[in-house]
């Protein structure tokens, strides 16, 4: 029996390849048929699906409003009404474990209730269909990957490529009168399209891709499969992902290499315009911030969900007014901007900060415009001192404004003013730059360990060339001196690891306990050459308590030569770096 | 005109998207044992005696009330020639259910079943929902499976088991409704199964309220 079934099983696979060249061109229509109607339907339910996203992330925000204290004990998770100490104390919900007043709850049975979050997500799980592919990922463990392919996506073009008729959507059959059950070999027979249903299969094919991690992900094997599609994916899967994607992608740890990909990924994009930012894809805005604590986060459910899907660039661009010592930002447009409810029209604007805020307080925010594509063209000036330049970060989020309700994040980037050589030239120069998603939230238990939403680290760098060493001539030493090690109030049981990225896959990796007082220093033996293509990266990482696995906290990076040509010019002089250190999503263990 | 008003009806069905949530159903079997037909007796309440061999695959949706929740229903009709195998069993994966269908008239369908479930087994996920349907009961005369032998392949294979008519309106309707109900019952069953681990996702906090329970986790 068994020999029976894998005989049957590789009769599939190698005999009958999913080849649709097999079929006659008569076939061939009348399935692309099924399947564009297949695609409408999925697009539909994208859409639903969007929307009922966008409504669990409004009941998120409710609750999520107002927390700024550390998570306390005694106030609802929810609604935040304090509570008492033995009076009206409130419960622990079972599935988030907060605690949560009376009223925040949903009952389900005598003994059994929810509080009104989780209840969200598990209604939202139901009417996603989430639970299957929750259910389908624990068989299927590519599913991840393909799990935005759906079968009828891989056959829709396939189909693309074999029939010359179906470049376009196929016409609607003519809307005749099928009188009960008459099949027949001409498609008559099959359901009509009418005319609005094609075009909005247009308009929207080019959506569909994104999101159609919908209930139906049929994926099936690559190798399954003999058309190649590998070319239209790998461009599609360049844009930005649904939250759903997203969620899915979490799945997966981020590891280091994954991490430097993207790092790597971004400095082409640096090249081309001149912009280095490092806002690496690691980090998830959630709903619980207590991933951080786990190892595996659940499938996807708690994971990215409330993170909207986030597209789109901004044209920012810089200038410095020596004479009056002013900083010159002008926000000039964004472009291709996500929105989560496709039926309603986005009303973004844009908000501007000067960071660290421990020096700069003004914030700055443009007018509302309308559409995915707004052109704002306005200017903002802050007085900061001409020393300052190299050590402050721009912060620029774009946001959709929802008049009284709460508003929408769309996107936000960070932008370091030093590498925009801004002390030479007065003139403004624009650059588009991605927007990502948003960095983490402090909500919940690690309130205290990270106490804003992203953490600058001041660092000092410094390139001594050693003249004696005839030899190698050009070897050297790069210190970095970290100044406020003060700021990652964390265990006593982190560290700092500085690992110099070199040419040729070759790595210097430097190892010191965080202690309080100190500033913090390490050093690398480098040559002028080579580090002119390095990158380093600054880790914290945390010795775990109940694990001999350590587990990666937030980490930075430096790159791009106009950082290190500001340490060769002048070797032997301290040169002030600022370093976002992003959050990462701690599923980045070792032992 | 009536079946003209019918065709828009069932387009503006596809589209509407006024429901709760939206189950796929797969319907499989040997050629010719009737999954066709027994498609168009649900969606539209129509049959015809002649017989069209299904090119690949085909679906109609159907959204109906039940349990207090419109449910919408896709179900993918899939052709019984093997020639067509590879397509269908590509839509394995993506469905919450399936209909196993034999023709009580026919041996040989029914003797594929053991070969169905298999595939079902192989291609899709680990908590699918089959029923076991033997159609054409309406031919009684030419009956060559006994509705027990039907029953106790349905046991051994842990399958709900139906004997319906697709041309007599026998059992149609019931089938498709003890499927939705038996995918609901999964849905909520991986749902509460599922909420341990989250809670286990979420221990950050519970950390301080119950310190024993990552010593209970290293105690290995």
């Amino acid at each position: 029996m068994k020999l029976e079934e894998e005989s049957w099983e590789n009769r599939h696979y190698q005999l009958c390849p999913m080849d649709l060249g097999l079929f006659q061109a008569l076939e061939r229509e009348r399935v692309l048929e099924v399947l564009q109607r297949d695609k409408a339907l999925r697009t539909i339910e994208a859409d639903r699906i969007r929307r009922l996203k966008v409504e669990l992330q409004g009941i998120y925000h409710q609750g999520a409003k107002t927390i700024t204290r550390p998570y306390g004990q005694r106030s609802c998770a929810r609604c935040q009404r304090p509570l008492g100490k033995f009076w009206d104390c409130g419960s622990v919900c079972c599935g988030c474990s907060h605690r949560i007043c009376s009223r925040c709850r949903v009952v389900r049975s005598a003994i059994e209730w929810k509080c009104t979050m989780c209840h969200a997500f598990r209604e939202f799980k139901i009417k996603s269909g989430d639970w299957f592919l929750e259910q389908q990922a624990k068989k299927y463990t590519d599913i991840k990957e393909n799990g935005h392919e759906t079968t009828g996506d891989k056959l829709l073009q396939s189909y693309q490529r074999l029939s010359f008729i179906a470049v376009v959507p196929p016409t609607p059959p003519p809307f005749k009168e099928v009188k009960s059950f008459n099949k027949s070999e001409e498609p008559k027979t099959s359901k009509p399209f009418t005319k609005s249903m094609e075009n909005l299969m247009m308009s929207v094919s080019a959506h569909i891709r994104k999101l159609s991690k919908s209930q139906n992900d049929l994926s099936v094997e690559a190798g399954q499969l003999t058309v190649n599609y590998g070319r239209l994916n790998s461009r599609r899967k360049s844009l930005s992902e649904g939250a759903l994607d997203r969620a899915c992608n979490l799945c997966k740890a981020p590891s280091l290499p994954d991490l430097s990909q993207n790092a790597k990924s971004s400095e082409q994009y640096a090249s081309s315009s001149s912009v280095y930012l490092t806002d690496d894809d690691v980090s998830y805005t959630s709903a619980y911030s207590d991933e951080h604590r786990d190892s595996n986060s659940s499938t996807g459910m708690d994971c990215g969900f409330f993170e909207n899907s986030v597209t789109g660039e901004i044209e920012v661009a810089f200038g410095y007014n020596n004479r009056t010592s002013c900083l010159e930002i002008t926000i000039k447009a964004c472009r291709n901007l996500m929105f989560g409810d496709m039926r309603k029209k986005c009303h973004p604007y844009v908000k501007v900060r000067l960071l660290p805020k421990k020096y700069h307080n003004n914030k700055m925010k443009t007018a509302v415009r309308r559409g995915n594509n707004p052109v704002y063209n306005e200017t903002f000036t802050c007085a900061l001192e001409r020393e300052q330049l190299v050590s402050s970060v721009v912060k620029v989020s774009v946001w959709h404004s929802r008049g009284l309700k709460r508003k929408l994040f769309l996107g936000e980037t960070f932008l370091r003013l030093a590498d925009f050589s801004l002390e030479k030239t007065h003139t403004q120069r624009s650059v588009w730059n991605t927007l990502g998603p948003k960095q983490r939230h402090s909500l919940g238990g690690d309130v205290e360990l990270f106490p804003s939403d992203l953490l600058l680290l001041n660092a000092q760098l410094q390139f001594l060339t050693h003249t004696d060493d005839t030899l190698t001539g050009s070897a050297g030493q790069l210190k970095v001196v970290i100044t406020d090690v003060w700021k990652l109030s964390v265990s006593k049981t982190a560290y700092i690891e500085g690992v110099l990225h070199l040419p040729g896959e070759r790595e210097l990796v430097q190892r010191t306990a965080l202690k309080k007082t100190d500033a913090l220093q390490m050093s690398f033996r480098v040559s002028l050459q080579e580090l002119q293509q390095a990158n380093l990266q600054i880790n914290l990482w945390e010795k775990h308590t109940f694990s001999l696995a350590d587990r990666l906290l937030r980490s930075a990076r430096l790159a791009g030569e106009s950082s290190w040509q500001r340490l060769q010019q002048s070797p032997g002089e301290w040169h002030d770096f600022v370093l976002p250190l992003h959050a990462t999503v701690s599923t980045n263990m070792r032992s | 005109m009536a079946s003209a008003t019918d065709n828009r009806y069932g387009q503006k069905e596809s589209s509407d998207q006024n429901f709760d949530y939206m189950f796929k159903i797969l319907i499989i079997g040997n050629s010719s044992v009737g999954k066709t037909s027994f498609l168009f007796r649900y969606a539209d309440d129509s049959f015809t005696p002649a017989f069209v061999s299904t090119v690949g695959i085909d679906f109609k949706v159907k959204t109906i009330y039940r349990n207090d929740k419109r449910i919408k229903l896709q179900i993918w009709d899939t052709a019984g020639q093997e020639r067509y195998r590879t397509i269908t069993t590509a839509y394995y994966r993506g469905a919450m259910g399936f209909i196993l269908m034999y023709d009580i008239t026919n041996e040989e369908s029914f003797s594929a079943v053991q070969d169905w479930s298999t595939q079902i087994k192989t291609y899709s996920w680990d908590n699918a929902q089959v029923l076991l349907v033997g159609n054409k009961c309406d031919m009684e005369d030419e009956r060559v499976v006994a509705a027990d032998r039907g029953r106790q392949l349905s046991e051994h294979l842990g399958f709900e088991y139906f004997e319906a008519s697709a041309k007599d309106n026998i059992n149609v309707k019931q089938t498709f409704e003890r499927l939705v109900d038996i995918i609901c019952e999964k849905m909520s069953e991986s749902l509460d199964a599922a909420d341990p681990a989250v809670t286990g996702a979420k221990q950050g906090p519970q950390l301080t309220e119950q310190p024993a329970a990552p010593h209970q986790d290293c105690a290995c």
